[in-house]
Parts: C-alpha cells; structure tokens; sequence
C-alpha cells in the first residue's frame, strides 16, 4: 500500500543532503510534528463541518422547507451549531496548531510531552463532537457561542488546560531567554481563555446567575473569546509569519508593548456594549462604548505595524501564498474594527440591535480576519512539517480566492443586509413578513457566499491530505527544499 | 517583557479588573432582586410559569427559537411600543424566575414577551408551529410539524385533531394530532405576557399619556 508508506514518509521523513542543514529546525519540527498534524487535521474537517451547517443555516432563512422535517436541523439547531464548531473546531484547533509552532519555533526547544498533548487535543475534539451531538439531540443551552450541553463544558476546559500547559511547557523550556511579541501575545491568550471560560461556566452553567446577568456574562464572555483569545493568537501568528516570509523587521516593532497591553484593557472590557436599551443597568454598556473607542489606540498601532510591513514588501506578496494570507487577513482587520467600534455606540445600536449586523461582523472577525490568518499560518507549518511542497499552488490560490469572495458577499448580505434588517425592525413598524420578505436578496448573497466558504474550506482539506499522502518526490528528499528565513526576532531592527 | 509570571500577572489583573466591574458590580446592583407581593396587581411578581408552560419553555430552549426571538421590550430606542410588543421597558426583575435565560439577541421574528397577550388563542399557535404558511404566508419562521403526529384515523376521529385548511391538510383517513410538546410550547406562548408593572420599569410618554387619559375618564 504506497498510501500507507507515504503517510509513513510524512511522518518520519528521511533526508538526504547536509545533516546540519536546518538541524535545529528539523528537530523541533519533528518533536511537535504529531500533535501539530492532529491539530491541523481537525481544524480543516471541523471547518468544512461548520461551513455545511452555516450553508444549511442561511439556506433556511430564503427557503424555510429545506430539511424541515427533520427534527436535529432545525434552524434553531444548526444556528448555534454553525458559531460553535466554527469557533470550538476550527478557529482553536487551528489558532492552537499556530500557537504551539510559533512557541517551539520561537523558544528553539519543544518542552511539551507529546503524549500528553496529543491526548488533550483529541479530547477536546471529542468535547467538541460531544457538543454537535448534544445539541442535535435537544440539549443545548440559551447562551451564544455557550450552547454546547452541560456536560460539555468540564471536558472542553480540562483539554483546554492540558493543551496549555503544554504550551506553557515549551515556553519555560526555551533556550532563547528573551521574548519576542508573538510569545507575550499567546501566553495571554491562554491565561485569558482558561479565565473567561471558567467564569462562564461557574456563573451560567453550574450555578447561573439571575436571568438578566446571565445575558451580561454572555455577552462578555463572547466578545472576550475574540478579543482574548481568537485575535491574540491571530496577532501572534502575523506577527511571526512577517518577518518569516518577507525577511524584514516588523515595521514599528518597539510600539509592541503599548498595542498589546492596551487592547488586552479595553478588549477585555469592550463587549458588553450591545446589551444597550436592555434590562441592565446603562453604565455597564456606557462603559463598554468607552473601551471600544480605547481599542482604537492599539488597532491603529496594529495595523500600521502589519500593512506598512507588508506593503514595503509588496512583491513577495504575490509569490508567497502565507504573506497574501496574511494581507488579506490585516486588511480585513482594519475593516472589522471600523465596525465594531463605531457599531458599538448607541446611535449605532438604536439601529443595528437585535438585527443580522452582529453576526456578520462576527464572521468578519471569525473567517475573514482569524480564518485568513491560521489559513496563511497553515500554509506555512505544512511543508516545513513534511518537508514537502504545497501540492498544488492552484488548489491554494483557489482557496484564497473563494475565501475572500465569501468574505466579501457574507459582510455585504449581511452587514449591509443587516442594516437594512435593523432600520425596519428598530425605526420603522412594517411587520415581521415584510421585513422578511425585503431581507430576502441578502439572505441569498449570504448563502452564496456560504457556499464559496464552504468550497474553500474543502481545498484546505485537500491540500492537508494531498501533501500527507502524496509520494515524496526527488526534490522533496533534500533537507534543502526549505530555505529558513533569518532569525530576526531577535535582534534590534 | 521577557517573563511569562510578568505577562500572567498583567493578564490576570486585567480579567480580574474586568470581571469585577463588568460582572461583579452589575451583579450586586440588579443581580439579588426578589419577587414582589402586590395583592392589587394578582400576587406575585414576575408571575410564574405553570406546568405545561413550564415544559413549553424547555422545548423552546430545546429547539432554539432563541435564535429568531427576543424577550425583551425596549422604551429608549426601537418601535417595540408602537408596535405593541409591550407597554413599558423590560427590567432585570422581569427574569429573576429564568435559571436560564432567554433574552435573546436576534429578531428575524417579533418579539414574544407579550405573544400571549396579542394571540390569546391555543389553536392559532399550534396551526403556526404544524406550518408558518397556513397563517402567516410569507414567514420564514421554520415549520414543527415534527412535533405534531400524523396517524391513521381508527374508528371516529380524535377531539384533539388539528383541523387544517385543505391545502395543508394529510391524506384522506389520516389525521394530525399536536404532541405533548407541541401543546406544551403552545402554553408556553400563551402564558407569555408582561401584564403588571413595576415601580422601577419606565414606560413610554405615549403609553404613560394613553394611562392618564384613560385615568381621567375614570374619574370622570
Ligand atoms: C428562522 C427564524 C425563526 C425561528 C427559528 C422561529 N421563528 Fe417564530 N417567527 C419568525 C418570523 C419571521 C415570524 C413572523 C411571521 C410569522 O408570524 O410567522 C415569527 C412569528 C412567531 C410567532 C407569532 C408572533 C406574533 O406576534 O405574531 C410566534 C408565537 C413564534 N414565532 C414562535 C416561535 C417559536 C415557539 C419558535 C421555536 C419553536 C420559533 N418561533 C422559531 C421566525 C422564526
């Protein structure tokens, strides 16, 4: 069976040429090589999974008779299970495989025990499939981004723990004791999630608060999964992947401190703005407007960091498929925080509450921003794993280029679309089938984009399997096929 | 920078900060309220969910109708009080009763909190959960008619059969009964409504306007 040798060869290359040509790099590759592939590997399923359930989700809303009689694809069921395996699957399998490379990478020794790690990753999928089950089968709980059944919740968060420790290993483990931004951006959003997932477990899940706090932790807790945790490692990973495949300096890098410290603050306080008008009291959401217009300072600094990097470097852009990755995901960050910040106020809100808005910047901020990003990030791991070429640079521009072009119609259906969707529900008093009925063309760009989503995300998984079960060819048996970038991180620009 | 103890201390007050402001605080101000006793307004307030409600509510948990509806009526913004969604705002001593809440953040749909005030009517909503179509053309509010069963008529037919309009109606001999869920989610509905106010609960100038002038009459 040559598949079975291949899959062989990719785990175990063999290499001809100069031993000590890229040792150290091979080595450390080689020690984080099983869990980074099963990370990897889930995150590409788990993506074609959500985007199967986003499909099915926004085909339900311009034709109400798709799948409606079957009980466990109910809109009310798909939803929730679209935002859970697309965050919980895809966004931290993928983030994490990012994160564990970037830190091996960066420290230059892996200090995490395999076996450990490998088990935490797989129990945390299992969690997450756990969670799919659960809410098909009606157990699911009111809470955005949360409805993962009861039981979930314990087997999500020791997984969540082990694969940080590990992490934490390698970071304590380092030979490098300086520290470069990435690092400082991955630790915390380790911390931050062990933290923001804890307190909404403890305070809606075990022993919920009363009704209307409840939906304050809500909202907090799912504006902090982004600001936290998602763009963190999202940072991190452009941050480490600039000056890898432009070969320069971060533009700016001395502002690092200021970006990051700051919007750690004003993020971890942002979210709580769309509770306006509701039963809580004003100031908590007043206070949220405020941090959102805080998080100005450090997406300014971000932004110039990451776009003047890339643009001095323009032409690399074209040849390599990461850096394109990762200008399409800056851009579309810059993009993202327009909208979140001035969504966030309450004029703003008068009209965009309760509509489809909310969930299309989400999903700028989920595929378009993080999604363009890991996608880059894995693109760069693959090969260096391997030790192969990308299959087939067709399959990775195609990918690219449907990604963007479901970004763009999702964000027009539904920002623009929800707009419109807000002004009818919030400033006028057409009923609820007129306002259905004048929703539709979004609804529909939606689920064309969707779709375009959903093909993009089966190239991922063909590339993932393409490059472990293809032969290993002439070329591919050099340990010359990969030039390593020079070490910049840690000398002074 | 170079420390991680340095970068999790950082972190950590950070959360810790946020947490105590954003949740804590919140949480003492309307977080421990109790129901009231007004004897004026019927007895306890909020009003509790009864039985078959009760179950309904679950069932709306369970199916997500979470993800189409709200629970909450808004005077500062919106045209909920025009609409007649409700008469005045929704306070966080509305929900002390929900150990799981049901606020909501979208609205493809209306609002429910006082669903069972403007349809009072059983069979309406048990027609709308069998097939948005029959009375709400044009809805993309999903079809239950998993929650109805669809059987063979033995001898005479049920009491409790759906009696639906011919294009929606099943095969001759056969009959549709609503399940024990549908029926209980139709209670549920119907026992939605918001029909006493609350001293910290403001209400609209128009409502407060219409209140005096039907006062006025009153009196007069
Ligand atoms: C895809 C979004 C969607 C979902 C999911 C949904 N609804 Fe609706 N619902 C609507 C829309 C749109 C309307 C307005 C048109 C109509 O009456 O059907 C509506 C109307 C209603 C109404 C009538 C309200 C009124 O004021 O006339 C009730 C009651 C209702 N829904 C209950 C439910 C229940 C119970 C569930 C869950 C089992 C549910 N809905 C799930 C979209 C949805």
């Amino acid at each position: 069976m040559s598949f079975i040798d291949n899959v062989f060869s990719s785990l175990r290359p063999e290499l001809s040429g100069d031993a000590e040509n890229r040792a150290r790099e091979r080595a450390l590759d080689g020690a984080i090589r099983f869990p980074l592939l099963s990370l990897i590997k889930s995150s590409s399923v788990w993506l074609v999974i959500a985007t199967i359930f986003g499909l099915i989700a926004s085909i339900k809303l311009h034709s109400p008779g798709f799948f409606a009689d079957c009980p466990i694809l109910t809109y009310g069921k798909v939803e929730p299970l679209f935002w859970n395996t697309l965050v919980y699957g895809w966004l931290f399998n993928a983030g994490l495989a990012c994160a564990i490379f970037i830190l091996t990478r960066l420290g230059g020794r892996s200090g995490a025990p395999t076996t450990f790690l490998t088990i935490s990753i797989v129990l945390w999928n299992t969690g997450v499939m756990l969670g799919v089950i659960g809410i098909m089968a009606g157990e699911q709980l009111p809470y955005a981004w949360l409805e993962f059944p009861s039981f979930v919740g314990p087997v999500l968060f020791i997984a969540f723990v082990g694969i940080g420790l590990s992490c934490l290993l390698t970071f304590h483990a380092r030979v490098y004791r300086s520290s470069y931004v990435s690092q400082w951006w991955i630790l915390a959003a380790l911390f931050s999630f062990a933290w923001i997932y804890t307190a909404a477990q403890v305070m809606l899940v075990c022993l919920p608060a009363q009704g209307a706090i409840q939906a304050l932790i809500n909202s907090w807790y799912v504006e902090n999964v982004f600001g936290l945790f998602v763009a963190p490692t999202a940072f991190a990973t452009i941050l480490y992947l600039i000056p890898k495949t432009l070969g320069s300096h971060v533009i700016g890098y001395k502002y690092s401190a200021y970006a990051f410290w700051s919007w750690i603050l004003f993020s971890s306080f942002a979210g709580v703005s769309d509770l306006s008008f509701g039963p809580i009291p004003v100031w908590v959401s007043s206070l949220g407007v405020v941090a959102s217009f805080g998080l100005l300072l450090p997406t300014t600094t971000l932004s110039i960091q990451f776009l003047s990097s890339l643009f001095r470097k323009f032409s690399v852009i074209w040849s390599s498929a990461t850096a394109r990755f990762l200008l399409a995901g800056s851009v579309i960050f810059l993009i993202l925080m327009y909208y979140k910040i001035f969504g966030s106020l309450r004029g703003s809100l008068a009209t965009t509450q309760f509509s489809q808005f909310d969930s299309g910047v989400d999903l700028l901020a989920l595929l378009g921003f993080a999604g363009m990003v890991f996608t880059g990030g894995i693109h760069f791991i693959l090969p260096r794993l391997f030790n192969k070429e990308l299959p087939s640079s067709t399959i990775v521009d195609l990918q690219f280029w449907l990604q963007l072009l479901g970004v763009m119609l999702v964000s027009i259906g539904l920002i623009s679309g929800g707009v419109l969707h807000g002004e009818l529900i919030n400033e006028s008093i057409a009923n609820s089938i007129a306002v259905v009925t004048a929703l539709k063309s979004g609804f529909f760009l939606t689920t064309l984009g969707m779709f375009f989503f959903f093909l993009s995300s089966v190239c991922g998984v063909v590339t993932y399997f393409t490059i472990l079960l293809s032969n290993r060819v002439e070329a591919e048996q050099s340990v010359d096929l990969i030039n390593e970038a020079p070490e910049l991180e840690y000398t002074a620009p | 920078m170079n420390r991680g103890p340095f970068i999790f201390l950082g972190v950590l007050i950070i959360l810790v900060f946020s947490w105590t402001t954003v949740i804590l605080k919140p949480n003492q101000e309307v977080g421990q309220l109790l129901a009231i006793l007004d004897d004026d307004q019927g007895g306890r307030l909020p009003r509790e969910l009864q039985g078959a409600a009760q179950h309904g509510k679950e069932i709306y948990q369970e199916l997500g109708c979470i993800a189409c509806h709200t629970q909450q009526v808004r005077v500062a913004a919106g045209t909920d009080i025009e609409r007649g969604w409700g008469n005045r705002q929704s306070v966080a001593r509305d929900y002390i009763d929900q150990d799981r809440v049901l606020l909501g953040r979208k609205r493809l749909g209306p609002d429910l909190s006082n669903v069972g005030e403007r349809r009072p009517d059983v069979a309406w909503h048990l027609l709308h959960l069998y097939n948005p179509q029959i009375n709400s053309r044009g809805s993309n509010m999903p079809a239950y008619s998993f929650l109805f069963d669809t059987r063979e008529i033995v001898g005479s037919p049920s009491s409790r059969a759906m009696e639906l309009p011919e294009a929606f109606s099943p095969p001759e001999g056969f009959e549709v009964i609503p399940t024990r869920k549908a029926e209980s989610l139709a209670a549920y509905m119907l026992s939605l409504k918001v029909d006493y106010d609350l001293n910290e609960a403001p209400k609209s100038p128009e409502t407060m306007a219409d209140e005096l002038a039907i006062a006025l009459e009153n009196a007069e």
